[in-house]
């Protein structure tokens, strides 16, 4: 059962927090439009998200259709390695930024860029050291 | 890994999609299963085997290459 309860409250927080987002922007307590349209985004979201986990516990061929796309192992595994994919590229690409930024001369992009380096590294040792005990 | 798969399919007169309904998969696992572009999780193989009435080894040949 892909969608039950708790993504359904999920949901209903994203409406909420979009909609305080987007109460304190019309309001201009946040005056940044970055808050209006992380608002309306978290809006869009939760409410598609809500017409989705609806429409799943009215319509068995939907139910059935969500189940077996998220449930496939086929595709748990495509997400799995597009996700590998992607970490190992960025890590790439940022360190290649790194280089680039070093010979233009913008330091403040190349510490940026090799912070993030390190990071997505020191993120990928915990998890991998979590999932070692684990399995 | 290589499976017959599409032959004892074929022979039972079942669809693709009618075996990836009864297995709980996307017709497309069951396409690339005989393609053998992926390898099943064992739990697939053996429900497959289970469905077929034979054995994972009947329905999936295992050889000793390394994999990418």
């Amino acid at each position: 059962m892909y969608y039950n309860n708790k993504k359904l409250a999920l949901s209903f927080l994203w409406i909420i927090l979009g909609a305080v987002l987007m109460g304190l922007s019309v309001a201009e307590v946040l005056t940044s439009s970055y808050y209006s349209g992380m608002g309306g985004a978290l809006l869009a979201v939760g409410i598609l998200q809500v017409i989705r986990n609806l429409r799943y516990r009215n319509d068995k061929e939907y139910q059935e259709k969500i189940d077996v796309e998220y449930g496939d192992e086929r595709n748990r595994y495509l997400r799995m390695m597009s996700w590998a994919w992607t970490g190992y590229l960025v890590v790439l690409i940022e360190a290649a930024g790194v280089v680039v930024a070093l010979v233009m001369g913008q330091h403040t992009i190349q510490i940026i860029l090799a912070y993030s380096v390190c990071l997505i590294v020191g993120i990928y040792w915990i998890v991998h050291m979590i999932l070692k005990r684990k399995y | 890994m290589k499976n017959r798969i599409e032959e004892i399919r074929n022979e039972r007169g079942i669809r693709q999609d009618e075996l990836a309904k009864l297995m709980g998969v996307s017709r497309q696992t069951i396409s690339s299963l005989e393609n053998g572009r992926y390898n099943p999780s064992i739990l697939l193989a053996h429900k497959i085997a289970k469905f077929f009435g034979m054995t994972i080894e009947d329905v999936f040949i295992f050889e000793d290459l390394q994999e990418d």
